[in-house]
Formats: structure tokens, C-alpha cells, sequence
């Protein structure tokens, strides 16, 4: 479970930085070299790299060698987990959306009885 | 650039638009409805205006276990007021104590309309950043929610 949450703090740690969002989406359509992504970024090959080194240890990309060149490619799993978690700030809107909901038939029936309609409560 | 995550809600409410409106902009009503169960609004302050604040602390009860007496305050800022009509804020959200780690950058936009004495809501939630340990933060959130969805789902069969 320690482990567990050790890697999440990696993934969330990664996805804190726009760029490295940016890179994982690009990746996410296809396999790039690290060239290819640095391309597309005004930023020294070295910083790209950086990045890219960054997204690996929290193993949201690997590394594949071919030839000389680098293929950096999407690893899904540890996306997948970051994802599971995100799911909870759904849920919690959800869930906040439901006692709003909860909250307005409550007093909307306390209204009721006291004998006020919901057009009257609308002053 | 890509936001981190991005959340749609549609929903009517039985109940007129003003009621709506002020249950989210009043905070004397925004405490009543905010938190899940098990999970107290000590704090929240609105000033409803374009560049005006809204502070809401969350606290976790009793019930919650080992997470009794976190606090989780978000403190925002209101881009958009358009009376009985559109909301929007920027805000961060945190766990008191952990605020760089568990840092969540949220953008929070509501549109309400009435129809038929109905009111249909249309919530986009977004967050674009989050500290190295968010992810607790909002597992923090979702602690005492379990139990709350079962609550709810009883209250709506009766």
C-alpha cells in the first residue's frame, strides 16, 4: 500500500508540470523519439530529456532503443492508476451534486408543510 | 495546454432558480449542502462579485476515522457573477497542512436555467494542476463519500 502510494505521488508529481501533460498526449496517439518530442517544444534538448526522464521514473512512458535512436512510447498502467484516482474528483462532484439535490427537496418540503409554495420562497 | 482532468455534469433540479442560485452563493445555505456527511463546513465566507472571494473550509467528523479533524479549505476567486444566471471561479483547494504538496488548481464554471419551474444545471469542473501528492488529497475527499451515495440513494426512494 506504501508502495502503492509512493508510485501515485511519482505519477501526480509528473503530471504537475504542463509540459510533461503535453508530451504524454502527444505520445499517447503514437510512439516518438526523443527528438521527434523535443521538436515541438522551445526547450534545449536537454530539458526535454529531463522530462522525459522524469515521466519514466514514474513509468508513465519507457524507453525502447532502436538503433541509435530512442523510442519513447506510453506506458498505460500507471496512467490507468493516475486516471482511478482522478475518478474520485468526479465522484465528488457527483456526490456534491446529489446532497444539493438532497438539500433543496428537504426544505422544499419543510416548505410545503408550513403551507408556503415554492413560488413564494422566490422573493 | 491539456488539463490534468475535466468534468461534465448535467442535472435538473426540482426546485426554482433562485433557490438554486443562493444555495450556491449563499454561504449560510453552502454549509448545509457542501460537505458530504460526516464531513462539517466550520468556515465559509462569499463575496459575491468578478474578483471577489470565496473561502470554503471542509472538516472531517467523527465518523471519518483517521482522517477526523483534517481540513481541507479551498479558497477562490470569482471570474464570472452573472446573477441567477452563470458563476465561475478559479480556486485551489488543499489539505491543511500539506498545502505545496496536495495543491489542486481547479476551474469551476455553473450555468443555471429555469424551465417549468425546474432548474437545469450545467457544472464544468477542471483541474489543471496538482501538487506531488494530490492524489491523497482527493482520496482524503472521497473517504466519507461511500457511505453518503447509499444515504442519498434511500432518501430518493422514499
Amino acid at each position: 500500500m506504501v508502495e502503492y502510494s509512493n508510485e501515485l505521488d511519482a505519477v501526480f508529481g509528473s503530471l504537475s508540470d504542463p509540459t510533461r501533460r503535453d508530451i504524454l498526449k502527444r505520445i499517447s496517439k503514437r510512439s516518438m523519439s526523443v527528438g521527434e518530442i523535443a521538436a515541438h517544444y522551445q526547450l534545449t534538448f536537454a530539458a526535454v530529456s529531463k522530462h522525459l526522464e522524469v515521466l519514466e521514473r514514474a513509468r508513465l512512458v519507457v524507453k525502447t532503443r532502436q538503433g541509435k535512436t530512442q523510442i519513447v512510447s506510453i506506458a498505460p498502467k500507471a496512467l490507468a492508476a493516475a486516471n482511478d484516482y482522478l475518478e474520485h474528483y468526479r465522484q465528488l462532484w457527483e456526490n456534491r451534486l446529489g446532497s444539493l439535490d438532497k438539500y433543496l427537496k428537504l426544505i422544499n418540503k419543510t416548505r410545503r408543510r408550513a403551507g408556503l409554495s415554492g413560488q413564494e420562497g422566490r422573493k | 495546454m491539456a488539463p490534468i482532468k475535466e468534468v461534465v455534469f448535467d442535472k435538473t433540479y426540482d426546485a426554482p432558480l433562485l433557490q438554486v442560485w443562493q444555495a450556491w452563493t449563499d454561504p449560510e445555505i453552502i454549509k448545509q449542502w457542501w460537505g458530504p456527511d460526516n464531513v462539517i463546513i466550520p468556515e465559509c465566507t462569499v463575496d459575491l462579485r468578478v474578483g471577489g472571494e470565496i473561502y470554503i473550509v471542509m472538516e472531517a467528523g467523527e465518523a471519518m476515522g483517521p482522517y477526523k479533524g483534517t481540513r481541507w479549505p479551498m479558497r477562490g476567486e470569482f471570474t464570472v457573477v452573472q446573477p441567477n444566471s452563470k458563476l465561475a471561479y478559479n480556486a485551489k483547494a488543499w489539505t491543511e497542512g500539506q498545502e505545496q504538496e496536495t495543491e489542486i488548481d481547479q476551474v469551476t464554471e455553473l450555468n443555471l436555467t429555469e424551465e417549468n419551474g425546474k432548474t437545469k444545471l450545467h457544472l464544468k469542473a477542471t483541474i489543471n494542476k496538482t501538487g506531488p501528492a494530490a492524489g491523497m488529497a482527493v482520496q482524503g475527499m472521497q473517504a466519507g463519500f461511500t457511505q453518503q451515495l447509499e444515504k442519498l440513494a434511500e432518501f430518493l426512494k422514499k
